[in-house]
């Protein structure tokens, strides 16, 4: 019986208009949506790419061990197509030296072409989805019981013996069914053109990754047709119902996402807290400069300079040391609470004077380069805290607000499964201070704090070649379906309560 | 006629859909006026602020041949009070252009200011997520609109159905009647909770003490409702016209929801999208090779006339106050050159997107409100005549000294009497009404004829409706 009524409605659904209607304008859309975000990908692959050479020839003027300003750069996601997330937004370039420890704060941005093209937002796939398949699941849904009651028909298929959950269940099937075809036709064009694309390429986690983009957007999809028929249920006319339908479409899907963040005022960034942080991390560099001017007052170097000529590098640095350069400051920035010290020389040629200083030099910065680590270390620590409160937390909390909405939930379902969410980007982070640690074991191994290569090149440049290459691998996708799972989680319950409550309704209900 | 009007108004009235459409836009109302109450003074005094140092910094300097030197300074944009109806992209366009010099000293000469187009310092640090800022022009040209067809979808169709329509036709009006009584009907019923949340939403803002809305401002608003009833009635006539041509409201309504989605939503971003592809800009690298390479060339030209002049200290002079000037000028030149290119690139993409209604309505609300593309495009100009009038003070000031040399470019050539900083020209950052009536006619004429397509399109339909 119950392969009948889905033929039946199977076969009414796809005969009419809205279907044919549906299935064009999804295609439409997610065609020429995806050409131009193919190309967009393009693009910022190409400033990916040239970033990447502009690195490779700076590291090559980098001669000294204390010059090395490493950059990594981060590559676009491919899947951003789908979903954008965090992936176009945050700075993607970041250096990597053993005096601190980069976060997603202290990023800056190759440069793009023309930086007022930010004015357009660009539209991804995952944005079409929200916007048109809860509308052309609302337009199916409507009139699925309101419509059959208006007309009789309803009265009719009550008088088989059927039971009325056998209906709901029928009517869910089939216009689901129907339902999924614009979905994965307008999918499968895209990712044939992501596939044929030449500058796109997916490995075959990518292609699981859009599986569960896929699976996701089901769920979703299934949310709206749910709401459709509850409201189909409760209301006695069709155009009564469509109209709350369009209502609740207009509400959720354009005006809640849009304003309750503006709405609900953010907490206001924690002013005190930062200050105190700020304060915290500052004492612990000072402790580190009485430590360092304490070490070189202590170590009286003979001669007229007690301080190396390095030090502060005044006005007679070039004529103590030879050619070159030396630069040495502290970067402080309150706002994201920086705050860190640099010695960075380069010194081409050593003066037949200053050789003899060359030990006390070599001792100096044996001593200075461990506790500019520890201090930075030290920092680290006060500095991952308050940033996770001022900044991460009020973020995470938009988030939850977000999910007021099912199109919160999706959106944040599918940006897991990309990886343009925030975990995927602090992936990135992580991996930027994982090399750190990696530099640093470097310059242990190689004893690079003490030698004199640290400040000179006078013996030859510093050989990177034996420093490991800087590589980002994007999470697994077991951690991608594992930080979506929630989400989906809380889209399939929302399913479950809306069917138990088109099933209550309907029962009690009068044909 | 009115009693069609009065019939459907009273139909209206007592729906769901009044009632919805009434909490719905003046809850979207009080949010933009409660968020503007909190963002204004913030920005205001940030622009103030920031204005004041600089024009202290301006005000320090004494001698003419460093202001002529040194320059104005950073010069800031006016932020709009009227930022509530339209956001415009503020966040991705400088708020500031840089009149300063790039520190080169050789043969007792300095480089020169140039004004320097800075692209706007981007937020990198938000990973808050991304929403549309809900300002007038989100409620509008969203909101507005997806009620405008909520409200006629069936005002036709419908009354076919049920068969009241055989019912008013048959008494002895004409059709255009009742179509305009429709119309009308449908307009004063959107205008009602669409006027009270306006009233409302500026209650809120000029009651507070932060925001001074002066006359400009207000007949700026006035502007602004126009536009607006302007695209409401778009909408409704263009709901009349599917509505007329449909003969079941349900179709009516998905093919006008498709229709809204696809010149609402998608149209003004994907065609943007696919027009910025249409031509590029210099890329910043290309820029500023192009920019050393020229300001080498200058430089070695330099040096070969001065290695072939004979000692002739006043000539020596005279040739290097030229090499000053030509090369800020050229500087200034190839900046300038970077912008225009963008800024072509931008123009293009946006003029593609004037298909669809609600690109033509934003730009109008930007235009009016002083903030987005075109406002920005005004401050840069404003900049410049300011950057011109500055230098001719410059050059005044140094006529008009018996003393001097007259080179300008050089120290020993300039005038060395101290001026009063009260007479360096200052910057202002002004708005004129009838500039923006220019940058709007195009979008204003555009809006307008869409308006009379859609209407004499509603008319042929239903003049030729079969009942």
């Amino acid at each position: 019986m119950l392969t009948v009524l889905i033929r039946r409605e199977l076969l009414d659904n796809l005969m009419t208009f809205r279907f044919a209607v549906a299935v064009l304008i999804m295609l439409l859309l997610v065609v020429a949506n995806t050409a131009v975000l193919i190309k967009d990908y393009e693009r910022r692959l190409e400033a990916y790419n040239t970033a990447l050479q502009t690195e490779d020839r700076r590291s090559q003027d980098l001669k000294t061990y204390s010059g090395g300003r490493l950059h990594v750069a981060r590559p676009p996601n491919p899947l951003s197509i789908f979903n954008v997330g965090l992936d176009k937004r945050l700075g993607n370039e970041i250096w990597v030296s053993h005096s601190f420890v980069p976060t997603l704060w202290d990023t800056g941005t190759y440069k793009l072409t023309n930086p007022l093209l930010n004015l357009f937002t660009s539209i991804d796939i995952v944005f079409i989805f929200e916007v048109v398949l809860s509308l052309i699941a609302l337009i199916f849904a409507y009139d699925a019981i309101a419509g059959e009651r208006e007309r009789g028909t309803l009265r009719l298929v009550v008088t088989h013996p059927v039971s009325r959950g056998q209906i709901l269940l029928a009517k869910y099937i089939s216009a689901m069914l129907c339902l999924l075809v614009p979905l994965l036709m307008s999918l499968l064009l895209a990712v044939i053109l992501l596939t044929t694309s030449t500058v796109v390429s997916l490995s075959i986690g990518d292609f699981l990754r859009i599986g569960g983009i896929i699976l996701s957007s089901i769920v979703y999809l299934s949310v709206f047709y749910l709401i459709g028929m509850l409201i189909s249920a409760v209301t006695r006319r069709t155009g009564t119902a469509l109209m709350l339908a369009m209502f609740v479409w207009g509400f959720w899907v354009l005006v809640y996402p849009n304003a309750v963040l503006a709405a609900i005022a953010p907490p206001q960034t924690s002013q005190p807290r930062m200050v105190s942080a700020y304060e915290e991390i500052k004492q612990i560099w000072e402790a580190f400069d009485r430590e360092r001017k304490q070490f070189l007052a202590n170590d009286a170097v003979p001669g007229e300079d007690p301080h190396l000529g390095m030090v502060g590098a005044g006005p007679n640095f070039n004529q103590i040391w030879g050619s070159g350069y030396h630069h040495e400051y502290f970067h402080r920035d309150s706002s994201t609470l920086r705050y860190d010290y640099h010695a960075v020389s380069n010194i081409d040629k050593l003066s037949e004077a200053s050789k003899p200083q060359v030990p006390h030099a070599q001792d100096y910065y044996r001593f200075l380069g461990p506790q500019i680590v520890k201090a930075a270390e030290r920092a680290w620590l006060v500095r991952k805290q308050a940033l996770e409160t001022i900044f991460v937390q009020p973020a995470i909390v938009d988030r939850i607000l977000l999910r007021g909405s099912p199109v919160g939930m999706y959106d944040a379902a599918t940006q897991a499964w990309a990886g343009t969410d925030l975990h995927g980007l602090r992936d990135f982070f992580e991996a930027a201070r994982r090399y750190r640690r990696t530099l640093i074991d470097y310059y242990y191994d190689k004893n690079a704090f003490g030698a004199q290569q640290w400040f000179s090149a006078d013996k030859g440049a510093v050989d990177w070649d034996s420093l490991p290459q800087f590589s980002f691998q994007r999470s697994d996708v077991a951690i991608n379906a594992a930080r979506a799972f929630p989400d989906i989680c809380l889209l399939l319950i929302i399913n479950l309560v809306l069917f138990i409550g088109i099933f209550w309704v309907f029962q009690r209900s009068e044909v | 006629m009115w009693h069609i009007a009065k019939r459907e108004i009273y139909d209206n009235l007592n729906s769901l859909r009044f009632a919805l459409t009434t909490v719905l836009l003046l809850g979207l109302m009080l949010i933009n006026a409660i968020v503007h109450l909190q963002e204004h003074p913030v920005r205001m005094q940030k622009y103030h602020d920031a204005a004041t140092k600089s024009l202290n910094r301006l005000r320090d300097r004494t001698h003419l041949y460093q202001i002529a030197q040194e320059g104005p300074g950073y010069l800031y944009k006016k932020p709009s009070s009227l930022h509530f109806c339209a956001d415009g992209g503020e966040d991705f366009l400088a708020d500031n252009v840089h009149g300063g010099f790039y520190a080169w000293a050789t043969n007792d000469l300095a480089g020169f200011w140039q004004l320097d187009y800075m692209p706007a310092t981007l937020n990198r640090k938000n990973i808050r997520p991304d929403t549309i800022k809900i300002d007038w022009g989100f409620v509008i040209g969203y909101v507005l609109s997806l009620i405008a067809i909520l409200f006629t979808f069936d005002s036709i169709s419908g009354e076919r159905e049920h068969g009241t329509l055989r019912l008013t036709l048959a008494n002895s009006v004409p059709r255009h009647t009742v179509l305009i009584g429709k119309f009308l009907g449908a307009l004063v019923s959107i205008s009602v909770p669409f006027t009270l949340a306006i009233l409302m939403n500026l209650l809120v803002i000029s009651t507070a003490s932060e925001v001074q809305l002066g006359t400009d401002a207000w007949s700026r608003l006035g502007i602004i409702l126009f536009i607006a009833m302007l695209y409401l009635c778009l909408f409704l006539a263009l709901g009349l016209l599917v509505s007329s041509r449909v003969r079941q409201s349900a179709a009516s309504l998905v093919i006008l929801l498709l229709l809204w989605v696809t010149f609402v939503v998608f149209m003004p971003s994907t065609l943007a999208s696919i027009a910025s592809g249409f031509s590029a800009s210099m890329t910043y690298d290309e820029f500023n090779e192009r920019a050393i390479q020229r300001v080498n060339e200058l430089r070695a030209e330099y040096d070969a006339r001065l290695q072939d002049m004979p000692e002739h200290p006043a000539r020596k002079m005279e040739l290097g106050g030229e090499y000053v000037i030509k090369d800020v000028t050229e500087r200034e030149r190839l900046s300038h050159e970077y912008l225009t290119q963008q800024h072509a690139q931008i123009q293009l993409a946006r003029s593609v997107t004037r298909v669809s209604p609600v690109v033509l309505v934003q730009h109008l609300l930007e235009v009016f409100a002083g903030t987005g593309f075109e406002r920005h495009q005004q401050f840069v100009e404003n900049v410049q005549r300011y950057a011109r009038e500055y230098r001719e003070f410059v050059t005044d000031m140094d006529r008009a000294d018996p003393e001097s040399l007259h080179i300008i470019g050089t120290y020993a050539g300039m005038s060395k009497k101290t001026i009063s900083p009260e007479s360096i020209p200052t910057f202002e950052d002004t708005l004129s009404l009838g500039r923006d009536f220019n940058a709007a006619a195009v979008d204003l004429l555009l809006l307008t004829l869409f308006l009379v397509v859609f209407l004499s399109g509603a008319f042929l339909a239903f003049v030729r409706v079969e009942v």
